[in-house]
């Protein structure tokens, strides 16, 4: 186990991300939290995946990372977000400004609808490129060329003229990875991006966010529900279940080796998996509503191995149960058996 | 193929005229037998939801017809008429759109329930939360609205009230893609329970897990035509059009297959 550590040698540690609890402050004295103690790295040059059912805190986590929890009302009330000597927990707007686009790119989640629909690509981009720089106009035209040609759009001289409503959904989604580009952020953000594209659309844009991770040695961090995708792209991945981590670890230990009961329920209910014909296997279940969390583990009333310790206390914190693979159940050490 | 439920012949769709004329439907023909589960893949753009619309009775065609028994669907007038109207059923793609947020889940099929059957309101009522139920709607959550609903809970009433109807064919446009996985798979099972009680479903999606796993034909659009159809489990063996194996290579976690199984 040492030497695994030794060898493997983690990369720099670029975003840490401790204790986070995010929620909405209703009443001075009714809080409802969202997240609690979120709890992950992200190192540079690797691509993590973040998944969780609807509901599950990470939208918000992706949120805290660009300071516009604000718009949809919610709050950080706890925790630590380090990134480059800052606490980007703390930092108010006008440093957020310096970091939002410039050090952290986003990719929206939807296509269809991210991009302004009456400015031109072209406009957009030169926006992107000189919101934070003092370029000129010629100079961010031919800047604005280059992200499109890195995207791989192709005759980028006419997409630049063109509007939204002209181009496909891969193509505007293509765009909008070529906005997030235009600062050399140190990471892109990308909240479900392949949401309502197609599969074969799905797997170009994947490709090329592993292009460019490669060719920049930029951090991605990817959000979706979808499990299959993340082990295809992911380097390391986070799940989330009722607004906090219960597992995190490398895609291929996760996956052959899984240390928290949701993560192999996850991994069961997978379709492409599944023999046709036969009952897929579900989770008991809904998600638990935000608010409504059981105390001890969120999972419980959910988990096929639940005992009674696991319904007391508080929600258990992640652990880590093998080198750089963290658990956040208590009986993480007896699941191996167990899920023979 | 004289056990076709409802069958398709040469069906073409267009839309607009003159030069910026759209063909999203050009010349498919398909048929669905009583019992079986088919599947139309595509991507975007393709026409399989406009195909969906046609077999549904929502687009007359331009050309070809849609014959449900012996009878054509389009004839004059209303598509489906009379009580044919009941037995092909839809379930749309958007959870969010396709119910009336004003109206709890238990009204949204109540109303179904009472239009398709001559039901007293209390009949109705009961008849409607005992679909629910076998939907694993709640009584509870039957009475909250399609907002305070999970996007899960909302594509199951909604396929709850295209069963009001008792139809004999549920044409599903894309039902899967707007919801969770552990949401995916319960209604996948739902779907599967369906098919064993001798419903047949025609399934639009771009997912193809899914139509692997739940369909036993499939049939393979691009451009409005059908390139390839043929068994699921040989189309994706063995695929043969070009646009079919590239889709099949862009099936995420396609490589665990093997493994996994």
């Amino acid at each position: 186990m040492s030497t695994a550590t030794v060898t493997e040698s983690p990369s720099e540690v670029l975003v840490e991300i401790r204790d986070l609890v995010i929620g909405i402050q209703r009443t001075r004295a009714d809080r409802l939290i969202l997240v609690d103690s979120a709890d992950f790295d992200i190192r540079r040059g690797e691509i993590l995946g973040l998944v969780g059912e609807s509901g599950s805190g990470k939208t918000m986590v992706c949120r805290s990372l660009i300071g516009t929890l604000k718009r949809r009302s919610a709050t950080i009330f706890g925790g630590t977000i380090m990134f480059d000597g800052m606490d980007l927990a703390k930092i108010d707007e006008r440093r957020w400004r310096s970091v939002r686009g410039n050090r952290i790119g986003y990719v929206p989640q939807s296509a269809l609808t991210g991009p302004n629909p009456v400015m031109t690509i072209g406009g957009q981009l030169v926006e992107a490129v000189r919101c934070n720089r003092n370029r000129t106009e010629r100079d961010a035209r031919k800047r604005a060329m280059e992200l499109l040609d890195l995207v791989h759009i192709r005759r980028p001289e006419v997409v630049y003229d063109q509007y939204p409503f002209q181009l496909s959904g891969g193509m505007r989604q293509r765009v909008m990875i070529a906005a997030a580009l235009a600062q050399d952020p140190d990471i892109i953000l990308a909240d479900e991006p392949t949401t309502g594209l197609d599969v074969t659309v799905q797997a170009e844009i994947m490709k090329l966010l592993r292009e460019i991770r490669t060719e920049f040695n930029m951090s991605v961090v990817l959000v979706s529900h979808d499990l299959a995708l993340i082990d295809d792209v992911c380097d390391r991945l986070v799940v989330m279940h009722g607004g906090t981590c219960v597992e995190v670890g490398s895609v291929k230990e996760v996956a052959q080796n899984p240390k928290h009961p949701y993560t192999i329920a996850l991994n069961r209910a997978r379709i492409e998996l599944a023999t046709p014909g036969t009952q897929l296997i579900t989770i008991r279940g809904n998600p638990p509503g935000v608010g409504e969390w059981p105390s001890g583990c969120r999972f419980s009333e959910r988990c096929e191995f639940v005992q009674d310790d696991c319904r007391v206390g508080a929600s258990p914190p992640l652990l880590e149960v093998e080198s750089n693979h963290w658990s956040a159940c208590i009986h993480a050490g007896e699941l191996g058996a167990a899920s023979e | 193929m004289s056990d076709a439920l409802i069958e398709a012949r040469q069906v073409c769709v267009t839309f607009g005229s003159g030069s910026r004329a759209v063909r999203a439907v050009r010349d498919v023909s398909l048929h669905i037998n009583a019992g079986e589960a088919i599947g139309i893949v595509g991507e975007s753009g393709s026409g399989k939801s406009t195909l969906a619309r046609v077999l549904a009775g929502l687009q007359r065609p331009d050309q070809g017809e849609v014959l449900f028994g012996d009878e054509s669907i389009y004839q004059r007038g209303r598509a489906y008429r009379g009580d044919k109207r009941r037995l092909v059923q839809m379930v749309f793609q958007d959870p969010y759109g396709s119910l009336n947020p004003r109206i709890t889940a238990l009204s949204t099929v109540a109303e179904a329930v009472k239009f398709h059957g001559e039901h007293s309101r209390s009949e109705s009522h009961r008849l409607s939360l005992e679909l629910l139920g076998q939907m694993g709607i709640s009584e509870r959550d039957a009475a909250k609205k399609p907002r305070q609903l999970s996007g899960g809970q909302r594509q199951r009433v909604s396929v709850a009230r295209a069963l009001s109807a008792h139809p004999e064919i549920l044409i599903a446009d894309e039902p899967t893609s707007a919801i969770d996985q552990s949401a995916q798979a319960q209604l996948l099972n739902l779907f599967q329970g369906l098919l064993g009680d001798g419903l047949s479903i025609a399934l639009v999606s771009h997912d193809l897990g899914v139509i692997r796993y739940l369909t036993n034909r499939v049939y393979v659009m691009k451009d409005g035509a059908f390139v390839e159809s043929g068994l699921t489990q040989e189309v994706f063996e063995n695929p043969q059009h070009a646009y079919t194996k590239q889709l099949i290579a862009s099936i995420p976690g396609r490589h665990l297959q093997g493994a996994g199984a």
